[in-house]
């Protein structure tokens, strides 16, 4: 390895450790699972300890967005929108089985899982799955985000960037 | 009463017969079938008499649609069921949002799922669904809704006023407590109309009920009500056990009731959690979430879930409960009861809080029958309307409690009558562990398949909420021919754009909060 790449890879460890310890979750709470989503961020779970507490209710300052509930097709545009609405780095997680698959809802107006409008890091199902389920999931996109390899994402979301 | 509101129907309807039902096996007094041209003057009598319009239900009989409407009284027991039948191949009917201004909802609701259209009706454009669905989703066949329909139920486009503009609530935003939107027309900072839109939750429960038995259906009943899923497991249950006449053991009755008013506990706490960061306070929601989580802790083992209960079964119980959950139950209530204290200090006696809510979203008792809003919601505007009293399921008519009211009707009585609701629950508690009796929690004459006999039932229970109704009608198969479910929160959000109007927006966001919605509830 040259010296070049092996600081560019140094260097990718350093912002890999920097954004795992910092997603912030955009609210998005869409039925019952929200309530254990709401949970996990109350004292007895304490979302905190991973770095994840920062709800925010604006996409344009989230990185995450924790998909919890039934996505229905009224809804999909909207959930999509919001999904671009995101900045650069983003992840997704589906958090209960109707945002994994549906669940039990298979009727007219249920999108059967949400990775068939946006991209999926981790799927946590259960009905509703426990708070610990998604501090897990959490810990996963943890470990899934500090292996990002260098080159894999723009480094810093500029303006001109293409997936700024 | 309901020997009087007979000789007077009978009176008003002159040809048509006013029949008389049990009200034990049906859920309902006195039953009519009247001719569309009557409709409006039977509104108008029930109107005139101080009943309210609790359901308006849909049902498709294949070669008839029949519109059935529930008729009930916050003074005395006194439901009527009305119905009319509308020709399939023409389906008109006149409207009573006239009379009665919850029909308005339902109206539109029915125009949707069924096709038929009412005649008057100011707005008859999407509610629940959107122009992407091409079918009528609870007919029996698949009906086709024709390009035209589509253009009229779609003609809702918010246009722009000189000096006006408008504002999307939701669906996505955080004081909507879920998928909630809300069209409001603003006048600068003031509100000139609100508009609900619904429907961005819509699972279609009631179609699924059609295709599957009556146990299958169970777990579907904690999935509408995230908040407050025992009692609408409650409701369902007995609602079946009533149309069998399957008997129910005094232990499991006991137990129902201990943990619905556990549950429903937990899901006034989390109103109060869920209000307060609203309006902008976010300790309270902590500190509710820590007693919340009690709550769970005593839960859980019993019934296996921290959620999305499903715990009573069809003549009994899922599971018995044991020392530790009554040692468990106790130390709560402790617990709780010292925590009182503590929220009166933070919230009750805090001036920002007051001030912020008193004479806001005002009730008065007219608007309220008017509107049939139910629950705390009733209550707060001052009628004592109690489904646990004056229709006690499972072991509520042997519990001592009252009936708290409010005297405003404003946002800080419903939050009154909240707090007052929870230490009532805990007395129910105690009295109910007190004389928790002995023996089985199942009976031995539970069916193995479920056929209920053929005919229908309006069956009524409180939830957190409010009103709960479902109704059912059975065709003697192991499936349920057409289930509604009048819920709660749809009812109370009808009275919303009312009490928005003329208001600031910050103010909007506290009128919603005290009405205490659950979406998925709503949408269904
Ligand atoms: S997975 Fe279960 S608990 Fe979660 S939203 Fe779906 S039905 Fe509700």
């Amino acid at each position: 390895m040259g010296v070049e790449a092996a600081a560019t890879a140094s260097l990718q460890e350093v912002i890999n450790w920097a954004r795992k310890n910092s997603v912030w979750p955009v609210t998005f709470g869409l039925a019952c699972c929200a309530l254990e989503m709401m949970v996990a961020s109350s004292s007895t779970y304490d979302i905190a300890r991973f770095g994840a507490e920062v709800f925010r209710p604006s996409p344009r300052q989230a990185d995450l967005m924790i998909v919890a509930g039934t996505v229905t097709k009224k809804m999909a545009p909207m959930l999509k929108r919001i999904y671009e609405q995101m900045p650069e780095p983003k992840w997704v997680i589906a958090y209960g089985s109707c945002a994994c698959s549906g669940g039990i809802f298979q009727t007219y107006n249920v999108v059967q899982g949400v990775d068939q409008i946006i991209p999926v890091d981790v799927y946590v199902p259960g009905c509703p799955p426990r708070p610990e389920g998604l501090l897990k999931g959490i810990i996963t996109l943890q470990q899934k985000i500090a292996a990002e390899p260098a080159g894999q994402r723009n480094l810093v979301s500029l303006p001109w960037g293409n997936n700024g | 009463m309901v020997e009087r509101i007979k000789a007077e129907l009978g009176a008003t309807l002159k040809e048509t017969p006013v029949g008389e039902a049990d009200y034990r096996e049906r859920g309902y007094h006195l039953f009519a079938e009247v001719a569309s041209a009557d409709l409006l003057n039977v509104a108008r009598f029930f109107d005139e008499r101080g009943f309210y319009l609790a359901a308006l239900i849909c049902v498709d009989y294949k070669e008839y649609l029949e519109l059935v409407y529930i008729f009930s009284n916050h003074a005395s027991l006194c439901k009527v069921k009305i119905t009319l039948k509308i020709d399939p191949a023409k389906p008109v009917a006149p409207t009573i949002s006239t009379v009665f201004d919850c029909a308005y909802w339902h109206e539109r609701e029915i125009r949707e799922f069924f096709g038929v259209s009412f005649d008057g009706h100011p707005n008859m454009t999407y509610l629940f669904l959107h122009e992407g669905i091409d079918f009528y989703p609870l007919r029996k066949e698949k009906i086709p809704v024709s390009d035209e329909d589509k253009k009229a139920l779609g003609a809702f486009r918010p246009g722009e006023g000189e000096d006006t503009f408008f504002v999307n609530l939701g669906p996505q935003h955080p004081s909507t407590h879920g998928v909630l939107r809300v069209v409001l027309k603003m006048d600068g900072e003031y509100i000139e109309d609100a508009q609900p839109v619904l429907g961005y939750l819509h699972r279609m429960h009631e179609k699924m009920a059609e295709n599957r038995s009556y146990l299958q259906f169970l777990p579907n009943t904690g999935r509408m009500d995230y908040l407050g899923p025992m009692a609408f497991n409650l409701g369902y249950v007995t609602a079946v056990e009533r149309l069998c006449g399957i008997p129910v053991p005094d232990r499991a009755n006991y137990v129902r009731v201990i943990l619905t008013e556990l549950n429903r506990l937990s899901s006034h706490l989390m109103w109060l959690g869920a209000y307060l960061a609203d309006l902008g306070a976010l300790t309270p929601f902590l500190f509710v979430f820590d007693d919340r989580e009690e709550i769970n802790d005593i839960l859980e083992p019993v019934t296996g879930s921290r959620l999305t209960y499903c715990y009573f079964r069809f003549g009994g119980l899922y599971n018995d409960v044991d020392d530790a959950f009554v040692a468990g139950t106790r130390a709560f209530i402790e617990r709780l009861r010292s925590r009182f204290s503590l929220y009166e200090k933070l919230v009750g006696g805090n001036v920002i809080f007051t001030n912020r809510t008193r004479g806001i979203g005002v009730i008065t008792k007219e608007r309220a029958r008017k509107q049939a809003v139910s629950g705390p919601v009733l209550r707060g505007a001052g009628i004592p309307m109690d489904i646990r009293k004056s229709e006690p399921c499972a072991a509520y008519g042997e519990m001592d409690f009252d009936v708290p009211v409010g005297t405003r009707g404003d946002a800080l009585d419903m939050y009154q009558v909240r707090i007052r609701e929870m230490e009532n629950a805990l007395n129910i508690i105690e009295q109910a562990l007190a004389r928790l009796p002995e023996g089985p929690i199942m009976t031995e004459k539970a069916p193995r398949k479920l056929k209920p006999p053929k005919g229908d039932l309006y069956h009524t229970v409180e939830t957190p909420r409010g009103e709960l109704g479902i109704y059912i009608v059975s065709d003697e198969s192991d499936k349920p021919y057409r289930m509604k479910w009048r819920v709660p929160s749809f009812s109370n959000l009808m009275i919303f754009p009312e009490l928005a109007k003329g208001n600031l927006l910050a103010d909007a966001v506290a009128i919603l909060g005290s009405l205490d919605l659950v979406i998925p509830e709503i949408d269904r």
